[in-house]
């Protein structure tokens, strides 16, 4: 009898805190219409809660309890929103998508130096020969510069706005973090697109010669030459189309979780857009991660690669050095005119 | 005074000033400039000539139809004028500002997505190009350090306005602003100035070769 009654003064008062929650949402959006006047304020009746305290009711309604409806959407009528509460902690500031990702980028940035320390500079075999090689086309470089641009410029926008809070603000203040941040977000959003084209440019341009085979098998084995010599490798090399496939990989998770988030009223319900999140959070970091690694063999990193890239066309013993399956199928297929190019 | 009414006092007129002065100008000095006299009777009319490379050089050339490279910077070039065309006026912030600024009057501005569209548009065409001048052998030999300041202005003009975007913050305006009058400077001066002397250049090409009876 007890018990039955302290159950009915529980339901009552959770459905009272309801009706007055509604009660007042329905007053707030009444008087920013100017249809309903507000209520005069008044003092309600004393004791409403019965034996309850306010934290009870609270979590009741949180886990969806007290026949109030489960699920997580807002346009269910849900109050508090407990799905939500795991993506606030995983984004916090200092929570662990800001701690790891720092973390991750940071281990790229040194791993790079302590290789530059201990390798120096991958030089050309033999010095440059002055025999030019083609090696990538007009489109393929144009794609490929575009790409770049557009990485770079996302890359980081992107990062200001996944780190700005943690690290920016203590240093510039939250005043010109604000405008740092609405700067990037405006410029990540209008570049989003652009990167998608890109991506798919970047794919049909540059897939010949990027599947897997054997060759890159004995390629991983040896390190990419670091253990026990000259390694041979085709037209690109393992760690090449390690890159190109993470990038396609990557760049399609970013391209479909940022169109979610980038029309939010119409494709994402409040869980999906929190799931898009983390993954264009987790896509965005890998992408940058083995980027910044790309950018490096492809400048500082390696003598001659970046010519290709430029010109059209490398040195052939750059070629031999880095590429001898593919020189030697070159030399072969297009009689001995050198020419590599799709 | 502050730099943003700087900005958007004295600088601005400035730079509008030396625009228009300048252009002005400079056009005077091509259309007075005459040419030197030629001896030769002529065969066909300069006129045809003239009036046939100005409108037909909107498209590619026959010849070249079957050019990969060709269509590229048909496709890119449109994509960028086209593009940058329409949000220079036809942009809701720009067409107020015209209006508050220099004209006194509007006109129907494109809707939010059809300005972002039509920036993504600008920013890919002027990319590709840019990008050409670095990488295509022979444009790279026949661009000067002219070309690539025009180049880099104009995408730092496009960049600032579309990160002012959420029209929040004055600072953004006024960066963007800033680069607009930079822009507005170095404009008469340089190759910018094709906006209003590609006719006059397709024009005089197009009319020395129909006074020789041959077509451009
Ligand atoms: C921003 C600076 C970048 C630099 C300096 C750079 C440099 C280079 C260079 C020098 C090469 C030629 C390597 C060779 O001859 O084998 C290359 C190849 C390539 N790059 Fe980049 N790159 C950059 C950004 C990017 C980005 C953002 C992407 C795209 C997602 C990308 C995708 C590729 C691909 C697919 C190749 C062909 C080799 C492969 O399949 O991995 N690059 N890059």
């Amino acid at each position: 009898m007890c018990v039955a009654f302290a159950g009915l003064v529980r339901k009552a008062s959770l459905m009272l805190l309801v009706t007055m929650m509604f009660l007042v949402v329905a007053v707030e959006h009444g008087a920013a219409q100017g249809t309903v006047p507000p209520f005069p304020s008044q003092s309600g009746p004393e004791n409403t809660l019965g034996d309850q305290s306010d934290s009870d009711i609270w979590r009741a309604i949180r886990q969806g309890g007290g026949g109030l409806p489960g699920s997580s959407e807002v346009t269910d009528g849900v109050l508090i929103n407990a799905d939500g509460v795991w993506w606030s902690q995983l984004r916090r500031p200092a929570g662990p998508l800001v701690r790891f990702g720092s973390i991750g980028i940071a281990t790229v940035l040194a791993a790079i130096m302590v290789f530059f320390v201990a390798r120096g500079r991958l030089r050309i075999d033999g010095g440059r020969s002055g025999r030019r090689v083609a090696r990538f086309s007009l489109a393929q470089r144009v794609v490929h510069w575009v790409m770049a641009v557009v990485f770079l410029l996302l890359g980081f926008t992107g990062l200001l706005l996944l780190f700005g809070r943690a690290f920016l603000i203590p240093i510039v203040g939250k005043t010109a973090f604000s405008i740092i941040a609405t700067a990037s977000m405006q410029a990540h959003n209008l570049f989003g697109p652009i990167f998608i084209v890109s991506l798919v440019a970047l794919f049909i341009t540059f897939l010949r010669g990027n599947s897997p085979s054997f060759s890159d098998l004995k390629w991983v084995v040896r390190g990419g030459g670091m253990f026990g010599g000259h390694v041979s490798s085709g037209r690109y090399n393992a760690g090449e189309k390690a890159w190109f496939w993470t990038a396609t990989i990557a760049g399609i998770a970013l391209s479909v979780s940022g169109l979610v988030l980038s029309f939010p009223d119409v494709l994402g319900t409040h869980d999906l857009l929190h799931r898009a999140e983390l993954l264009h959070a987790i896509a965005a970091l890998v992408f940058v991660g083995f980027g910044i690694g790309h950018i490096y063999l492809g400048t500082i990193g390696t003598e001659g690669a970046i010519d290709g890239m430029i010109s059209g066309d490398v040195d052939e013993n750059w070629a031999r050095t880095h590429h001898d399956l593919w020189l030697d199928d070159m030399k072969a297929t297009k009689g001995g005119a050198a020419d590599g190019r799709d | 005074m502050g730099v943003i009414e700087l900005l958007e006092g004295s600088l601005w007129t400035l730079s509008v000033c030396i625009f228009v002065v300048f252009g002005l100008w400079r056009i005077f000095v091509i259309l007075t400039a005459g040419r030197s006299p030629t001896q030769a009777r002529p065969v066909g009319s300069p006129r045809g000539g003239a009036v046939r490379a100005i409108f037909g050089h909107f498209l590619p050339r026959r010849a070249f139809l079957g050019q990969g490279r060709v269509w590229f910077v048909t496709i890119a070039g449109y994509a960028f004028h086209i593009g940058l065309f329409a949000l220079l006026f036809f942009a809701a912030p720009h067409v107020a500002f015209l209006r508050d600024h220099i004209l006194g009057f509007d006109w129907p501005a494109l809707p939010r997505w059809g300005f972002i569209i039509a920036a993504q548009f600008a920013f890919t065409g002027l990319l590709a190009l840019w990008v050409r001048r670095f990488v295509d052998p022979v444009v790279r030999l026949i661009s000067r350090p002219d070309d690539h300041i025009a180049a880099g202005l104009t995408f730092l003009v496009m960049l600032t306005g579309c990160m002012a975007l959420g029209e929040q913050s004055v600072t953004l305006r006024g960066i963007h602003l800033g680069f607009v009058e930079a822009w507005l400077i170095y404009f008469p001066f340089s190759s910018l100035m094709h906006t209003f002397t590609w006719p006059l250049s397709r024009g005089f090409t197009g009319a020395l070769a129909g006074r020789r009876g041959t077509r451009m």
